[in-house]
């Protein structure tokens, strides 16, 4: 009997301290195992990921998995080194740029703001080009101290020129140097920006514009930049803190290229008509008339809009938001007209213009790949909290995309993290082939920053052409910093950089 | 033991009031952060999702969605987790359960929170769940009132002695 008892008591102290354990140490191992080496290879990062395509040999280097050794595809043949994968070094440089980084205080709108300047302003310097020059950019950090890089957003240049710290390249200490090398072999509006610490580096103000234009020029009598950027709260087209006027006779067109360069989605739409000409640097196949319809940029995005100065002498405004416009026309004309009304629907970018061939068949993919955006507590980093996750899984256990070189990719997005997230992949364009299971009706919807809305999916496309190591990011870089990064690797290929470690790389 | 008991039980009392509490100060600073933003857009401020992710606040009614973010996504949950936990310590018919109840209650709401950003109709019965989570959660602690609380304990003590 008291045997029966002692062990009923010994019981009753038992389960709850049980129940307890059972709740508490399932949360030890992901707290563990988020924990981070102190430098790492992005290689190491979560899960091979094959989207149905060919795996490489067996037997050999291909391990993969959550921080437990390299892959380089083909275990026969060593990897190369994505430092290779270079422009060509023999040509001398059609347009040679010199940029200087800085970390300074900024005055706009009669403020201070803490930033990073690039040749002393913010934005930086207009790189301009036509198509087919080489460009040779001569970066120098003067005084950033957690270094810089410069990647080319939206241009898809050799991996070892894709500035990525700790991917495709060292952090470019202060006191260091870089030089770039790249063909300017897209037409377009693109932009650059630091990719080391780019969190607070790319809101602080380390970007610049880039346009490269066709050989023939362009058709507009204006061709103007509109760099979007929120500086501590601080709206601004082209670093000030005010409309961007543009003189230009009645009668007159004007190309004007959009950037939105801040962390979320921007609407921009005119006072009258006006036609979407390119989008993230490629152009809109016979663009038709728009009126009454704002287009979305997303964080990193461009947009090119056709705009004609009213031949009654008024202004044409283009509204970045409803904070700051670009006014085109005669000096004075319609310098305070009020900001025409926000419309209420969006251009619709999923039958805009016309169809033309895309140049590959998406319906002989090799490679499916799926990128699931949501939202789960866990730890990141050693750090409970509420995390991005890709596929259920959180950083660094995230899918590594693997592609071969001439594989037809296609990519179902889907985002049901409850926030809009901008997709940005590295080194390649993007073709969008269905948005929540309607497919594309106009002309081919070419992205390299695309807008992710809770409960939206995406069927993108894309021919794996330029091999290397990519990062595949969400470009709201907070929330890459909370880790909604992933990567698509071309097999064989290796990097010999590392997160952390000496360099301190945290492309981030 | 049985002072071991005592304090878990008045730690679940307060960490059932707890919850309570911050589920009515989800609501205030929601509202106030609301009407903030109402005052803002009246003269012709603009709040976008630029404004939105810069670190800089237009208005700082602002600071009570940032609140209303930590307090749904850390804290409450937290709160309700060692709820349960130490429900397993009070040696109380129905402790498990309640805190069990909140707990559930939590998870549901939080879903609810991220689900209103893709439906909005997800952000209405957020509203309404956290009626049910605020009423829960007084209950549970309003169970331990000294009276149940001794009641019960009698009891518990009667079916433990050794027969």
């Amino acid at each position: 009997m008291s045997t029966d008892s002692g062990r009923r008591r010994a019981l009753k102290i038992a389960l709850p301290i049980l129940a307890t354990v059972a709740i508490v140490a399932p949360l030890a191992w992901p707290w563990h195992a988020s924990r981070l080496p102190g430098s790492y290879s992005v290689m190491d990062m979560g899960y091979l990921d094959y989207g149905g395509g060919a795996a490489p040999d067996p037997g050999g280097g291909a391990h993969g998995g959550h921080m437990q050794g390299h892959v380089h595809g083909h275990a026969s043949e060593p990897a190369r080194m994505i430092t290779d994968l270079v422009a060509d070094p023999a040509p001398p440089a059609d347009v040679r740029v010199d940029l200087v980084t800085r970390q300074q205080t900024l005055t706009a709108g009669g403020r201070s703001i803490s930033g990073f300047t690039v040749n002393g302003t913010s934005p930086g310097p207009e790189i301009r080009a036509t198509q087919g020059q080489l460009i040779e950019v001569h970066l120098r950090n003067e005084s950033v101290r957690d270094g810089v890089t410069l990647h080319w957003h939206g241009i898809d240049v050799p991996n070892a020129m894709d500035g990525v710290a700790g991917v495709t390249q060292d952090a470019v200490p202060a006191g260091g140097e870089f030089i770039y090398r790249f063909v300017a072999d897209q037409v377009g509006s693109f932009w650059y920006h630091s990719h080391q610490v780019s969190n607070p580096q790319v809101a602080g103000g380390l970007l610049g514009s880039l346009v490269v234009t066709p050989q023939s020029g362009i058709a507009q009598q204006i061709d103007v930049s509109a760099i979007a950027h929120t500086y501590g709260g601080l709206r601004t087209i082209n670093g000030k803190a005010e409309d961007l006027r543009v003189p230009a006779q009645p009668g007159d067109w004007a190309r004007v290229r959009v950037a939105n360069t801040d962390n979320g989605p921007m609407k921009v739409w005119t006072n009258g008509t006006y036609r979407l000409l390119a989008v993230d640097g490629t152009e809109v196949h016979r663009p038709t008339e728009v009126s009454d319809r704002s287009v979305t940029l997303t964080a990193g995005a461009r947009a090119d809009l056709e705009v004609q100065a009213p031949s009654d002498g008024t202004a044409v405004r283009v509204q970045l938001s409803k904070s700051t416009a670009v006014i085109l026309g005669p000096a004075g004309a319609d310098a305070d007209a009020p900001v025409p009304p926000q419309p209420t629907a969006d251009l619709d970018l999923l039958a805009y213009g016309s169809p033309t061939p895309l140049g590959f068949d998406p319906a002989q993919a090799t490679r499916q790949f799926d990128y699931l955006i949501g939202r789960r507590p866990g730890f990141v980093k050693g750090r409970p909290g509420m995390w991005w996750s890709i596929n259920s899984h959180l950083f660094p256990n995230v899918p590594m995309y693997v592609v071969r070189e001439g594989d037809v990719v296609v990519m179902h997005i889907e985002n049901r993290s409850g926030e809009v997230h901008p997709m940005h992949l590295h080194g390649h364009h993007v073709v969008v082939l269905a948005r929540t299971g309607v497919p594309a009706s106009g002309s081919p919807w070419w992205v390299d920053s695309l807008n992710v809305l809770p409960g939206e999916t995406y069927d993108i496309g894309f021919v794996a052409n330029n091999p290397g190591i990519w990062m595949d990011h969400c470009h709201n870089l907070k929330h890459a910093a909370q880790g909604m990064i992933a990567h698509l690797m071309y097999e064989g290929f290796d990097t010999p950089y590392r997160i952390a470690g000496p360099a301190d790389n945290q492309p981030e | 033991m049985r002072t071991a008991h005592k304090i878990m039980r008045i730690a679940y009392k307060v960490l059932a009031y707890l919850v309570a509490a911050e589920v009515a100060v989800q609501a205030m600073v929601m509202v106030w952060a609301i009407a903030g933003l109402g005052r803002w857009i009246d003269g012709g401020g603009v709040f976008d999702k630029a404004a939105m992710e810069s670190a800089w606040t237009p208005f700082p009614e602002a600071a009570g969605i940032t609140a209303h973010i930590n307090n749904g996504f850390f804290v409450i949950p937290a709160l309700a987790l060692l709820l349960l936990i130490v429900s397993f310590f009070t040696k109380l018919r129905g402790a498990i359960k309640w805190a069990g109840l909140v707990f559930a209650l939590v998870i549901v709401q939080v879903m609810l929170g991220i689900l209103g950003h893709q439906l909005t109709l997800g952000g209405a019965l957020h509203g309404l769940n956290a009626l049910a989570l605020f009423g829960t959660a007084i209950y549970a602690g309003r169970r331990l009132r000294p009276a149940v609380a001794l009641a019960v304990e009698e009891e518990s003590a009667r079916a433990a002695t050794p027969v």
